[in-house]
C-alpha cells in the first residue's frame, strides 16, 4: 500500500464514530436542563426586583406618613372607604345577577 | 436527508420541536462528531463539545439564515467551541494515545502504528490547518464548506488542505522508516 492510500486509510480509520442514538436525547436533555437553569434565574432575578420595589416604595411611604400623620390617616381611611365600596358594589352585582337569573 | 426535510425540521425545531431537533442531531451526529473527534485529539472530549454545539446551534437557531448547510452551521460553533478549548488546556494535553484502543472500526482498515503516527501528525498542526484538514480530507466536506465553516479565505483553506496533506504523508514515510 503506497503512503497515498495508507493515509486514505488512516484518516478514514481514525475517529470516524458510530451513530449513536443515545447522542440526540443527550443534546435534547442537555438543551432542556439549559432552559430550565435559564428560566429559574429570571424568575429569581424578577421575584427579586418585584421585592427591591415593593420594599422601596414602603419604604417611601413610611418615610411620607411620619412626616405627615394626618395625611396619612385621612389616606388609610379614604382606601378602607374605597375597598369598602368596591366590595359592596361586588356583592350586590352578584346578587342582582342571581336574581335576575331566577 | 434531503434539503426539504431538512428545511422543515429546521422550521419545526424554531418552534421548539424537540422531536425535529433530535431528527436533525441524529442526521449529522457522525459528520459534527468526526470532524471533532480529529481536530481535538481526545474523542471523550470531542464528543461533549460536539452535544455543546448541538445545544448552542438550538438555542441560536433563529439565527441560521440558511446560507450553508446546517451541518456546516454546526461544526463551525463546534470549532470555535473545540478551539477555545484547546487554548484553555494547552496544546500538551491533546495528545491521547488511549483512543486508539477504543477502536470503533474495523481493525485491518489501517495499521496501528500509521493511526498513531496520523494522530501524532494532526496534533502537530497549526489549529486552522488541522481543522481545514480534519473537515476536508478526513469528513468530505468540500474546500468552499470548509471555508464558510472556519470563516477563512477558500484561498487558505485549500493552501492548508494541501500543507496539511503534505505534512501526514510525510509522517506516515518517517514512520514507515522506523
Amino acid at each position: 500500500m503506497d503512503t497515498e492510500a495508507r493515509l486514505r486509510a488512516a484518516l478514514r480509520a481514525a475517529a470516524a464514530p458510530a451513530r449513536d442514538p443515545g447522542f440526540a436525547l443527550a443534546v435534547i436533555r442537555a438543551a432542556e436542563a439549559g432552559r430550565y437553569k435559564k428560566e429559574a434565574a429570571r424568575s429569581v432575578l424578577r421575584a427579586g426586583g418585584v421585592a427591591a420595589a415593593a420594599a422601596a416604595l414602603a419604604a417611601l411611604g413610611l418615610d411620607w406618613a411620619a412626616g405627615n400623620p394626618a395625611a396619612f390617616q385621612n389616606g388609610v381611611l379614604s382606601a378602607a372607604g374605597l375597598i369598602s365600596l368596591v366590595g359592596l358594589a361586588r356583592l350586590m352585582s352578584a346578587r342582582a345577577r342571581v336574581l335576575l337569573k331566577r | 436527508m434531503t434539503p426539504h426535510d431538512e428545511a422543515r425540521l429546521i422550521a419545526a425545531a424554531r418552534k421548539g420541536d424537540s422531536r425535529a431537533y433530535a431528527a436533525l442531531v441524529d442526521a449529522h451526529q457522525q459528520a459534527v462528531r468526526g470532524f471533532l473527534r480529529r481536530f481535538n485529539g481526545v474523542w471523550a472530549d470531542a464528543d461533549d463539545i460536539a452535544q455543546e454545539a448541538f445545544v448552542t446551534a438550538w438555542a441560536k437557531l433563529n439565527r441560521f439564515e440558511g446560507r450553508s448547510s446546517f451541518r456546516s452551521w454546526v461544526s463551525g460553533i463546534g470549532f470555535r467551541l473545540a478551539r477555545d478549548a484547546r487554548r484553555a488546556r494547552g496544546r500538551a494535553g491533546a495528545r491521547d494515545a488511549a483512543w486508539l484502543q477504543t477502536q470503533e472500526v474495523a481493525e485491518n482498515e489501517a495499521s496501528i502504528e500509521d493511526r498513531i503516527a496520523l494522530e501524532r501528525a494532526m496534533a502537530e498542526l497549526p489549529d486552522e490547518q488541522r481543522a481545514a484538514v480534519a473537515l476536508c480530507l478526513g469528513e468530505g466536506f468540500s474546500h468552499a464548506e470548509a471555508a464558510a465553516i472556519l470563516k477563512l479565505p477558500l484561498g487558505t483553506v485549500k493552501s492548508h488542505v494541501t500543507r496539511g496533506r503534505e505534512k501526514l504523508l510525510r509522517a506516515l514515510e518517517t514512520s514507515d522508516g522506523h
